[in-house]
């Protein structure tokens, strides 16, 4: 891996403005005003989401399996906004990317497959997928780059070379699964986050003209006849009526038959009977728009938003870089998933397997979805230097014993 | 002011503003799209949705039963399973019926054909596959319902025919076709046909169809993805339905065991027997022969059976009993008769001598007993079948005069019967002659005339409505065959009633009396022709007639011609003379056993026999009817005399009502 040429010191920016400790003086406390609207969001998603998944499972044990690991994925949430300060990550970043990358490829030699692609990974009684892990590695991994590697001037292709590679590498990986949904993913939400660098014009050129190229030869030689006919039925759900079109075809009888508002809980019937394909999973937002209708589409897209902007924001007073574009990433996540689903399903992107973040059936999304605003929550802490606080006042273990 | 974006330069902060503007966008444009398909297109999708879910059903409706007089099913039904298949579950239509064919060993093209059929009905109605499945069949069909979406089997109701009564009368159903659904359903707008409905396309079934065939009825279902029925127990849930009507039940006026007696007395023989009731006009039986396998048509007719069936010369399709035309023979001799004595060409003492012919000019005319039957009058002409003495009135008479009386007496038109192609016959004048033939009436062509031979035509029908006119002395009533139709509740819908068409007093009472005494003769008298169509205790007035169907040379030995140029016997009676009841009609075609005192009067003689023998036993049961739970020893129970009048008309009654009751 080559070094970038202008290398600045890491001088982490220590901020020590708001506390001042003067004896028999009120302490005020900086609040944290986006994690709250953050927590309080992703309870109202996780709540709708697991009626909708109640409803969806049509009695079967997936409900019951979800709120396990829904518990998973709580605790995982508080473990990543109360006690690993977001200074880990940066240090781990590369690690933790390894990790993964060897996670991936343990799922290749030893994975079980499912649905024709090789995705999952069984260590004792659980189950998981690590493409879902790969989406957090690349935005550390893309975060950490530019924490380490700081130009004054934009950023050429050539500076940006070794970041490709890496990511690359873990885009390969989950391509080969197969699980293009997944992988994309990973490079939008790494594309999202390159969005925020200043980055030459020429340099941005190709990258554009190069991945049309590879789009282009892809459709040709990579993608899978099943692939093509999404995206053919993307232009026209009418064309294989019976086969391919047919998932989204329902779907949009499902969402359409809903109105304004909705058939009730438990109501749907192109979800009670089965019409709906995939219900619990890919197109788990036609069963909330069939039984909730237009005004729970539209609280739906409300949550999204807010927590999006609540992620943007986090990310504008992030503490450093890292935190930063970490942030973006965390929020890119959730904002690529969502628009990628819900795009999917009403057919507007072809039919990828992309999860609709905590509605979507599956325990490592669930995880991986709260572990990101988990994550957000840390940013925010940090950034309103409450970690420290926490250690001064003896409420971690090892995660606060190094302070920076 | 504190600088909000804290991070260095590094990253650029007007990106935010940028990419809270992209997610705005961009969240917008997916909920634009949720507006347009659920309030936009909302109902449309929720209209596609029912669809989806919904499968509404048909209840075929019973078709309605046909009875005879006395309450006995003449035509039922019976249930049968055939196979359907609803286009708008089907997955494959290809693979789908190389399934089918394969399991149920019969060819493609025929599915392919049925379902062409129906291109143009909507996708969520049935097509009839295939009618009449077996058990192994269906059990076939229902472990491979997996393999078949959209494919069912269903039950329905088939017709059930006695064997006995004859398929011409009946009729039969067939799927109705695409031109007759269009016809039909012009005129049935509230309870269309469906492709693969089946319709009366013969006799009763057809003339009756409005009534027989009811309302069907349909409830909805609600089905999940794979077209199985779901529970609709939830009360929100719950579809509505409405329940087919059955069609109406029709009483005939036929007696189903006097028929069952004329098949049994005319078995073996090809032609027709009407038997009517001379008071009214009432059919109590008839049949035509040969006929067909009415099952035929249920299971499927294969060509070779209908190639074999259209092409036999003895026309099994043709309902002989109105259709079938033939030269009365000697049984017109009667009418000849009437004609000369009212046209007081001879009377009753007045006779001829018969030598074995009669010569007009240089034609000679022979008698059938060539010896001859030396002096005749009319009553021994009439019992004997005298030839010469009627060439010789008849001759007298001029065809024109015969033919006035003759049509009196209801020949050469239509009666009305209103079944099956009723044909008029014909009687010839010498009007019809030249009108016809472009050639003036010839005298020589008056004696066949006047034995029934030469141009005259006549259908069974005519035959019998003839002697019954002549036992009632010039009553001719329209022939009927349905008296009451009543809907699947009981409710008479229609009645109908006997319908005199005319009395012919064109001739007087004692000129009827007369020829009605030569008719007599013919049964009772040792010499008499028809013999053999005696009853016991029962004074019977009948008349033979034998008809030369080519023109062989007279009295040549039948034996050696081939079976269709044999003569075709008749008989035509009434009984009693005096006040007749009832009145028989026989013509056996080209019969081998001889002409019609040989073979139609005895067939004659053991329908009569029946009859009567029938009367005797339902006035021995309406007796006993009316003290069915009395101890017979009881010296207390009432005298059955008094009820025995009211009986029939309870009889009557009694079977409608549990009909209804049947059928609801």
């Amino acid at each position: 891996m080559s070094e970038p040429r202008e290398i600045q010191a890491h001088q982490p920016v220590i901020i020590n403005e708001p506390v001042l400790l003067v004896p028999g003086q009120e302490i005020r406390e900086p609040t944290l005003i986006w994690s709250k609207v953050i927590i309080f969001v992703m309870l109202a998603l996780i709540t709708m989401g697991m009626i909708n998944l109640y409803s969806a499972a049509m009695g079967t044990s997936l409900f019951w399996s979800q709120l396990k690991n829904l518990f998973i994925a709580l605790t995982s949430f508080a473990v990543c906004a109360w006690l690993i300060p977001p200074r880990h990550y940066n240090t781990y970043a590369y690690w933790f990317f390894g990790f993964v990358c060897f996670l991936l490829i343990l799922v290749e030699v030893i994975g079980g497959i499912s649905m024709g692609a090789q995705r999952w990974l069984k260590v004792g009684p659980i189950m998981f997928q690590p493409s879902e892990l790969a989406k957090i590695a690349v935005a550390m991994v893309v975060a950490k780059f530019f924490h380490t590697s700081r130009l004054a001037r934009p950023y050429t292709l050539q500076d940006l070379a070794p970041l490709a590679t890496i990511i690359g590498v873990a885009f390969l990986l989950i391509f080969a699964q197969p699980d293009f949904g997944t992988a994309g993913v990973c490079a939008l939400i790494a594309a999202c986050q390159l969005g925020f660098i200043r980055i030459n014009a020429k340099s941005v050129g190709i990258v554009a003209a190069t991945v049309l190229v590879l789009l282009v030869i892809a459709w040709f030689f990579v993608l899978h006849d099943y692939q093509k006919l999404r995206v053919l039925n993307l232009i026209n759900p009418d064309m294989d009526r019976s086969g391919t079109g047919y998932n989204a075809l329902q779907s949009f009888i499902a969402i359409g038959s809903g109105k304004f508002l909705g058939k009730g809980f438990l109501e749907g019937t192109q979800t009670q009977l089965q019409f709906l394909p995939a219900r619990h999973t890919d197109f788990i937002f036609s069963v909330f728009a069939e039984e909730h209708g237009f005004l729970g589409a539209t609280i739906l897209f409300g949550l999204f938003i807010t927590l999006i902007y609540m992620g943007l924001a986090i990310a504008k007073q992030g503490k450093d870089i890292f935190s930063a574009l970490l942030a973006v990433g965390m929020t890119s996540i959730i904002f690529v998933s969502f628009m990628i689903n819900t795009a999917m399903v009403l057919g507007l992107f072809p039919v990828v397997g992309v999860p609709l973040p905590f509605f979507s059936y599956g325990g490592t999304a669930m995880i991986m979805f709260c572990t990101s605003l988990g994550i957000l929550v840390a940013i925010e802490r940090e950034s309103l230097d409450l970690f420290r606080k926490t250690s001064s006042m003896n409420m971690g273990g090892s995660a606060v014993k190094k302070p920076a | 002011m504190k600088k909000m974006f804290r991070a260095p330069h590094l990253m650029i902060e007007s990106r935010f503003f940028v990419a809270s503007v992209i997610v705005v966008g961009a969240i917008l444009a997916l909920w634009l799209r949720v507006w347009h398909l659920q309030i936009y297109r909302g109902d449309y999708y929720r209209r596609v949705s029912e669809n989806n879910r919904i499968r509404k059903i048909e209840i075929p409706a019973p078709r309605g039963v046909l009875f005879d007089a006395y309450g006995k099913t003449i035509l039922g039904n019976t249930p049968s399973s055939d196979l359907v298949i609803t286009p708008q579950y089907m997955k494959d239509k290809d693979k789908t019926f190389d399934v089918l064919a394969q399991l149920l060993h019969r060819p493609r093209q025929t599915y392919d054909r049925k379902y062409k059929q129906a291109r143009s009905q909507p996708r969520f109605m049935p097509i009839t596959l295939q009618r009449n499945l077996t058990q192994h069949e269906i059990s076939i069909i229902e472990s491979n319902r997996l393999f078949l979406p959209g494919v069912e089997v269903r039950t329905t109701a088939r017709r059930e025919y006695d064997l006995d009564v004859s398929p011409h009368m009946l009729g039969y159903l067939g799927e109705v076709n695409p031109s007759l659904l269009k016809q039909l359903n012009a005129k049935n707008r509230g309870n269309p046909y469906n492709i693969g409905d089946l319709v009366g396309k013969q006799g009763l079934e057809a003339r009756l169809e409005s009534y027989l065939r009811g309302k069907r009825g349909y409830k909805l279902i609600q089905v999940d993805a794979f077209g199985r029925a779901s529970d609709t127990q939830r009360d929100d849930w719950q579809l509505p339905a409405v329940g087919a009507q059955a069609g109406a039940n029709v009483e005939l006026t036929l007696d189903l065991e006097l028929q069952k007696a004329v098949t049994r007395a005319f078995s073996g023989k090809n032609g027709a027997v009407i038997v009517m009731d001379p008071r009214s006009g009432a059919v109590l039986a008839l049949t035509s022969q040969p006929a067909w396998d009415p099952y035929i048509y249920q299971k499927g007719m294969t060509h070779e059976e209908f190639r074999a069936l259209s092409l036999d010369p003895l026309h099994p399709f043709l309902d002989k009993t109105t259709g079938g035309e033939y030269p009365p023979g000697s049984t017109y001799k009667a009418v000849v008769a009437l004609a000369a004595l009212q046209e007081k060409v001879v009377n009753a003492g007045s006779s001829y001598f018969c030598n074995g012919s009669f010569s007009l000019g240089n034609q000679t005319f022979g008698c059938h007993k060539k010896e001859g039957h030396g002096y005749v009058n009319l009553r021994t002409a009439l019992m004997q079948s005298c030839d010469v003495y009627f060439y010789h009135i008849g001759i007298d008479l001029g065809v024109d005069r015969i033919a006035k009386y003759a049509k009196a007496l209801g020949l050469g038109s239509k009666l009305g019967f209103n079944l099956n192609m009723e044909r008029p016959g014909l009687v010839p004048t010498s009007a019809w002659k030249l009108a016809v033939h472009k050639e003036p009436w010839a005298t020589g062509e008056t004696p066949p005339i006047s034995i029934g031979q030469g141009y005259n035509l006549t259908t069974p029908l005519q035959m019998a409505s003839l002697y019954a006119a002549l036992g009632t002395k010039g009553q001719i009533w329209k022939p009927f065959l349905v008296r009451r139709i009543s809907n699947s509740f009981g409710q008479v819908i229609e009645e109908r009633q006997p319908q005199l068409l005319r009395t012919t007093d064109a001739i007087s009472p004692e000129n009827y009396t007369l020829v009605r005494r030569g008719l007599e003769a013919v049964v009772n008298d040792e010499e008499g022709t028809g013999k053999k169509a005696k009853v016991e205790g029962i004074t019977v007035a009948g008349k033979t007639g034998s008809v030369q169907v080519v023109n062989l040379k007279k009295n040549k030995n039948q034996s050696d011609v081939s079976v269709l140029w044999k003569e075709h016997a008749m008989f035509a009676s009434f009984a009693p003379s005096e006040n007749p009841e009832v009145v028989v009609a026989v013509i056996s075609e080209h019969d081998d056993t001889g002409g019609g005192g040989a073979s139609a009067a005895p067939v004659a003689g053991k329908i009569l026999n029946a009859y009567f023998e029938l009367k005797k036993k339902r006035a021995f049961v309406a007796l006993g009817a009316s003290v069915p739970n009395q101890p017979a020893s009881d010296p207390a129970a009432p005298k059955p005399v008094k009820t025995k009048l009211n009986q029939p008309k309870k009889r009557a009654e009694r079977p409608v009502m549990n009909r209804g009751a049947a059928y609801e």
